[in-house]
């Protein structure tokens, strides 16, 4: 079992971009070391390079005094590395029981899979984190929570010794994230190394025994968890105090008319949910993974099939039928899945942010370059997006500087919202920008824009929300008004059966 | 925020790599040609060795960029030229027998994009079986054998040359590529069919009906096919059961030189020119110093693999730098 692993001198660039310059610092079994920095630090960039998915430019990796070389991500593995990244590795087409073994897949010595003991260890495995996963099961039919959940077993079912998670909370809900955490904490008293990256301050706190900041691709700190605190950080990580994020807020203080109602919803993940949100209010969304938020707001944008129930915008009744009708009714919907639905991946940062409004910047005939680049420009600056150029490619772009992507997309100029739909936009964020984020949505409020803001983030719901709608298994189990919002009662109607 | 300039652009596409292949394999044709490779009438074959491939490559290029593909397209060319000259010989009018032929090749885009879109079949499934049908339906029709194209008007398309050297139909090919260029890069249509490959559920969730453009670009492929079907049966004055050079896979070529991936979302028109001007031209080149033709079709597998090759290799230069 290894004693430490050390990192010498990594230096890692890409076009336009030093990712990571001179990065020494040693982790030690039993402990739990963060990574911690603003989107684009370069996080990602090394749990990569330690997973031997990308070769450094310089500086080497040492095991307990023995230099690495890690030409591909088995000699990683063969190392005893598990890297579970930001986005899932599974292939959705298998089961739970291949995904768990896919790499070395135990056969006998006909070559036939020893299925009987693959099902003994999953099971055991998934029993033993008290999970409600059936081995089975397709991967793709799981939801994101246990697509992660699924990813910590298979590095639990290789024994890993040294594994490190980039944002595994972010797709959790705090139940999820208390199971994690549990078995992060055997992980650690068992010996091994674990590197652990999160934009989630409390987290840190509550996990992790030392921490190392990065900023635009260098270390700034290393600290003993203990003796540090969220506003040093902060300092550490962004370069300046923001203060109390939430206190701060300059929020909207006069709610208009009515500017949509709901009236007992039913889709095939829905049952009879009825509320209103009024112009310049914010209604926030709480709510376990799996709790039915997502899909009221899918069927409410027309993605999916309503089977009963009306939807009136302005007092009139709005037939949602279409993406494109809603679209044009003024509801905007920023997808909670950032690879899925979100980002076309190949496509430069400009034309991901313009897809919705490509018929506002027609010149006659032809789109009008300028403009669309202006546009994407101001997304760039209001966000603070990590990259070169306009024309990066989003595939290229860090996790959280992707998520900034899908933001700017929706809330262009351009954009004529009446109903911004804003699923778990924080999802990935650090947190400078997170406050700008808030703030952003306060502002719209402002305007007269009704916001529907989803967040498995508990303080974050209760705090930037005017009302929090709690649901669970599809119902609505409860309405709570910012003022009388407690993380414990809100909660307390998130689990109610 | 820095903007890449027009030259920078430029040597980063693919377009440039090939170019460079060209200018490499032209110079080695002249230097070995004696300059005969650079003559009029030599420039004249390689550009009219793409006339028909042309239009299967733009119907592809759409196609493909919006994660799509149609196998049936080179055998609705063959019935549409066959059909052409029989609806001529029974005497229609000659711009009625192109708009039935155009007609019936829409209905086969239609359908094709009605199995995927609608049945949901996989691309290749479908449009293999429709072409398997269609090309039953040729032979069905004609039997197997030629039928001549008579037709002022119609032979005048496929063999008028202006001042008796630059024939008319090259110019066509320059337009088509030209306006499904400026279609591609600089219209909202072209941006959807990029989203649309590109992503198909963000393309929806932003407004966009992507089983809209598949229609469109399934209907525009299948009417492509059948133009260029009608011209070779003009240009060889009969159309004939033996179909056009490279059967199914033409207009793919040109469209995979170009950088279109089979994934969709990516590769243009440009490339996609410059890449049939390097087939061709190299092919020309063989012929002209004297090579057995049939190493030509040979030769044009290898070169795909070259172009690809350095595409990749390009494409590694820019990612490390
Ligand atoms: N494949 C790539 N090509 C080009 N640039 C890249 C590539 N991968 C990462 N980068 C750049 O390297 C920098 C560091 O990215 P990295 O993903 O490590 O950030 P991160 O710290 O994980 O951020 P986040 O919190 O947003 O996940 C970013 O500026 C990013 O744009
Ligand atoms: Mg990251």
């Amino acid at each position: 079992m290894p004693e430490y692993i050390e990192f010498n001198g990594i230096g890692k660039a890409y076009p336009g971009v030093q990712a990571l310059k001179d990065i020494s610092f040693r982790a030690g079994a039993g402990k739990v070391l963060a990574l911690l920095g603003e989107n684009g630090a370069g996080k990602s960039t090394l749990l990569k390079i330690l997973s031997g998915d990308i070769q450094p430019d310089e500086g080497t990796i040492i095991i307990d005094g023995e230099e690495q070389k890690f030409a591909a991500p088995y000699h990683a593995i063969s190392r005893g590395i598990s890297v579970i990244y930001q986005d899932r590795q599974l292939v959705p087409g298998l089961n739970v029981i291949e995904n768990i073994y896919s790499g070395d897949l135990p056969s006998t010595r006909l070559g036939l899979l020893r299925k009987d003991e693959m099902r003994r260890t999953t099971r055991e495995i998934i029993d033993a984190f008290g999970l409600p996963i059936d081995p089975e099961e397709l991967v793709g039919g799981l939801s994101v929570a246990y697509q992660q959940m699924v990813e910590i077993m298979k590095a639990y079912r290789r024994d890993s010794q040294i594994i490190a998670f980039d944002e595994p909370t972010a797709p959790l809900t705090d139940a999820e994230i208390s199971i994690l955490f549990r078995l992060i904490r055997k992980l650690r008293d068992d010996g091994k190394i674990v590197i652990y990256v999160s934009h989630r301050l409390a987290e840190i706190f509550q996990i992790t025994d030392e921490i190392v900041v990065l900023k635009d691709g260098r270390l700034v700190k290393t600290m003993a968890t203990p003796e540090t605190d969220e506003a040093e950080l902060i300092k550490a990580m962004v370069g300046r105090d923001i203060g109390d994020t939430y206190s701060r807020l300059s929020r909207n203080d006069k709610l208009g008319d009515v500017l949509l109602e709901v009236n007992n919803l039913v889709t095939d993940a829905v049952h009879d949910v009825s509320f209103t949100l009024r112009k310049g209010e914010i209604a926030g969304f709480a709510g376990l993974v799996g709790a039915g938020r997502t899909e009221v707001v899918r069927a409410l944008f027309g993605a999916d099939h309503i089977l009963s129930g009306e939807i009136k915008i302005n007092g009139k009744i709005h037939k949602a039928g279409s993406e494109k009708a809603s679209i044009e009714q003024g509801i905007a919907l920023c997808p909670e899945d950032r690879k899925e639905q979100g980002l076309i991946m190949w496509r430069s940062i400009t034309d991901n942010i313009c897809l919705p409004v490509l018929d506002k910047l027609k010149k006659l005939l032809f789109l009008d370059r300028k403009k669309s680049e202006t546009l994407a420009e101001k997304a760039v600056e209001r966000y603070s997006i990590k990259t070169p150029t306009l024309d990066k490619i989003v595939s290229e772009l860090s996790g959280g500087n992707q998520q900034k992507v899908i933001l700017g997309r929706w809330t262009s100029d351009l954009i004529d919202t009446k109903i911004l739909i804003l699923d778990e936009p924080t999802k990935g964020i650090d947190v400078g920008t997170k406050a700008e984020v808030y703030q952003m949505v306060c502002d719209f409020a402002k305007q007269g824009i009704g916001v529907i803001f989803i967040s498995s983030e508990l303080t974050e719901v209760i705090n930037v929300a005017d009302t929090i709608i709690v649901m669970h298994n599809g119902h609505i189990t409860g309405t709570v008004k910012r003022e009388d919002a407690t993380e414990e009662n809100v909660l307390a109607l998130a689990m109610l059966d | 925020m820095e903007k890449k300039s027009f030259l920078k652009r430029l040597t980063q596409s693919k377009m440039f790599v090939l170019l460079l292949l060209y200018i490499a394999v032209a110079a080695f044709y002249t230097i070995i040609s004696k300059g005969q490779y650079l003559y009029w009438v030599n420039i004249r074959n390689i550009l009219s060795s793409m006339v028909i491939t042309a239009y299967l490559t733009c119907g592809a290029v759409f196609l493909m960029i919006s994660g799509n593909i149609d196998l049936s397209t080179a055998q609705v060319s063959t019935i549409s030229g066959i059909l052409m000259a029989q609806f001529l010989m029974k005497g229609f009018p000659w711009p009625l027998a192109i708009l039935a032929v155009l007609a019936g090749a829409a209905l086969v885009g239609f359908i094709n994009a009605v199995l995927i879109n609608e049945v949901k079949f996989q691309p290749f499934v479908a449009t293999m079986a429709v072409s398997y049908m269609v090309q039953g339906g040729m032979l069905l029709l004609s039997h197997g054998a030629a039928v001549e194209v008579s037709n002022k008007y119609i032979v005048w398309l496929g063999t008028y040359r202006i001042a008796g050297q630059f024939p008319v139909n090259i110019l066509f090919t320059f337009a088509i590529f030209t306006i499904y260029g400026v279609v591609l890069a600089k219209t909202k249509f072209g941006k959807k069919i990029y989203m649309v490959g590109g992503n198909p559920v963000a393309a929806k969730l932003s407004g966009i009906n992507p089983k809209k453009v598949w229609y469109i670009l399934f209907i525009n492929n299948a009417v492509l096919g059948s133009v260029a079907g009608m011209l070779q049966a003009a240009r060889l004055r009969s159309g004939s059961a033996t179909g056009i050079a490279g059967g199914a896979f033409a207009g793919m070529t040109g469209a995979i030189l170009g950088g279109v991936s089979f994934g969709g979302g990516s590769g243009g028109m440009g490339g996609a020119f410059v890449g049939l001007v390097l087939l061709n031209g190299f092919n020309s080149g063989l012929t002209l110093i004297g090579i057995n033709p049939y190493w030509q079709t040979m030769a044009s597998g290898a070169l795909l693999l070259i172009a690809l090759t350095f595409d990749y290799f390009n494409t590694k230069r820019l990612m490390r730098r």
